[in-house]
């Protein structure tokens, strides 16, 4: 296999490389009994956890629990928003994870119970594990923003689950007539893709400029600061001035109501009329983690930054989007780092051995054009129980890149994300 | 395009060392290997030197 080089399978094996470098020379391994591992949810990070623990112990009994028979990648659908790329592109399913030996179970897990350590499936049917991992990634907050339920996703579409809600916020851009306004509502910390909603006005600013160039759009924000922020901000004005406007927490940009009939999205100080109003709700872990007793007060899941373990339940991981793992970003690169880690961990936990410390790292690209690309990247390691950055590591991009940096780093993306897929899924 | 899985570990020491230091162009790379001290980088590089396809 390949070079540690963007669209070559390597380099992400890398991203945990020390909990695993750290796992393989122990000899008890070889003399491991198996156990049952039982993993909720097929994104990012379960699928990895799934298919890296049958990798490491063969004789361990791992079932993968999903709901969905295909999955569709959020990573790169503001793309598909804007007809850069089809959402055939982002869908994947689990023929070779089963290949591999980990026993697939299409059924949405609906109950656990961490003493009996079983899980209860809406078929009706039960598994039991000597450990479980939880990767069931996020749910919105329905209750978090007035005017906004189940009922009104099709008016004012999140398109933050990858699939037909990102069709929709395409057609409705496309159907939008020259001149209209578009506007994004952007949640406070913490919630998935923290880059996301800016890649995303960015890549509509891209469509507009070039097809409706007389339209406008506003990001309304329950924050002062965003992930890469600077770049960001210097993209915009160089590339669409007047085009993209950002309101601040303090400026007054946190939605606090909207009417999906009216179209209509309120804050403190306004009311904005959208033709097109694409609202990312405010977000928690996926309810399974509730039912499971691994959540917190926060709606998110606690975890040993070793280990991923909860501790508010036995024997119960948490990973990716749901987990609070401190300083990393809930990414689909980090879910699959973390999972490669929690897998070295269970499997040497199963065998009565001590876990290593793991070093984990990220990399988030985000496209403001399509030839232009930036980056935040981190590396992080267990301090005090929680992930901290390894100091002096990571950052983002230079302010000052040549054209030719921020174009190679968009052809990197690309081989970023086709190497992430096949990773997760074959 | 160079393989770096399972190719010699000695190398991958010294892209990384050069990473680190800047004199190796990266995009983010330099980000990266500053995120591993000498001798991770060192068991690092000898556990993918030993991985095959
Ligand atoms: C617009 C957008 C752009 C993004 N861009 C990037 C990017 O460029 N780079 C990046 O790294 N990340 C990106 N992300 C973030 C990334 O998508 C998430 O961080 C990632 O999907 C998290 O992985 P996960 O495994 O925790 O959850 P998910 O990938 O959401 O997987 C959870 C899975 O669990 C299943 N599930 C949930 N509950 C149950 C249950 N009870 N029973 C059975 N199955 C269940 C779900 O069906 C789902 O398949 C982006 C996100 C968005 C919205
Ligand atoms: C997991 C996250 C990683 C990402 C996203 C990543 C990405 C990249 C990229 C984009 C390059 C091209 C140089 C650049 O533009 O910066 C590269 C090269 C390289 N990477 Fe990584 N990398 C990762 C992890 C690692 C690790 C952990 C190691 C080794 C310890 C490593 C070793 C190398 C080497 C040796 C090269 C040079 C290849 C060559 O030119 O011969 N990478 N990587």
């Amino acid at each position: 296999m390949t070079a540690l080089r963007p669209g070559r399978r390597a380099f992400l094996k890398t991203a945990a490389v020390g909990a695993a470098a750290a796992l393989l020379p122990r000899p008890a391994l070889a003399q491991a009994t198996s156990g049952r591992v039982v993993v909720i949810g097929g994104g990012f990070a379960g699928t990895t956890a799934a298919r890296t623990l049958k990798r490491l112990d063969p004789r361990l009994a791992v079932t993968l629990v999903e709901a969905n028979a295909q999955f569709t990648a959020c990573p790169f659908s503001n793309e598909v928003i804007v007809g850069l790329r089809d959402l055939g592109d982002q869908q994947f399913g689990y023929d070779k994870v089963a290949r591999d030996g980990v026993e697939l179970r299409l059924a949405s897990a609906t109950g656990i119970d961490p003493q009996g350590r079983s899980v209860t499936l809406a078929d009706g049917g039960r598994l039991s594990y000597d450990r479980l991992i939880l990767a069931p990634g996020v749910d919105f907050r329905w209750d978090g923003l007035p005017g906004y339920t189940e009922a009104t996703i099709e008016r004012m579409p999140h398109a933050w689950k990858a699939g037909e809600q990102t069709l929709l916020l395409r057609r409705q851009l496309a159907a939008m007539s020259d001149g209209g306004l578009v506007v994004i509502s952007a949640p406070a910390n913490p919630y998935r893709c923290p880059p996301g909603p800016y890649e995303r006005a960015s890549l509509i600013a891209h469509y507009l400029k070039t097809t409706k160039p007389k339209s406008k759009i506003i990001i309304l924000d329950a924050k002062d600061a965003f992930s890469k922020q600077r770049l960001f901000q210097n993209a915009w004005a160089a590339l669409y001035p007047g085009l993209v406007e950002w309101v601040s927490l303090s400026s007054g940009g946190k939605v606090t109501s909207v009417d999906p009939g009216m179209m209509t999205l309120t804050t403190d100080f306004a009311t904005h009329k959208a033709a097109v109003a694409n609202v990312i709700p405010p977000q928690k872990a996926a309810r399974i983690a509730d039912l499971a007793g691994v959540s917190d007060r926060t709606g998110w899941c606690p975890i040993d930054p070793v280990t991923f373990a909860s501790p508010l339940q036995p024997n119960i991981h948490v990973l990716g989007d749901a987990a609070i793992a401190g300083a990393m970003p809930k990414s689909a690169f980090a879910a699959n780092a973390q999972a490669k880690a929690c897998a070295a961990a269970v499997a040497t936990l199963l065998v009565g051995g001590r876990p290593a410390e793991p070093r984990l790292i990220n990399t988030c690209y985000s496209l403001v054009a399509p030839d232009y690309g930036i980056t935040i990247a981190g590396v992080y390691h267990p301090v005090n129980g929680q992930l901290v950055d390894v100091e002096g590591a990571g950052g983002v991009s230079p302010l000052d890149a040549p054209a030719s940096i921020r174009a190679q780093e968009a052809s990197f993306a690309n081989g970023w994300f086709n190497t992430l897929t096949a990773e997760t899924f074959g | 395009m160079p393989r770096v899985l399972g190719q010699d570990p000695a190398g991958i020491v010294i892209a990384m060392r050069e990473f680190r230091s800047g004199q190796r162009p990266a995009t983010v790379m330099d980000r990266i290997a500053k995120g591993f001290t000498e001798d991770e980088t060192q068991a690092i590089a000898a556990w993918l030197g030993a991985q095959k396809d």
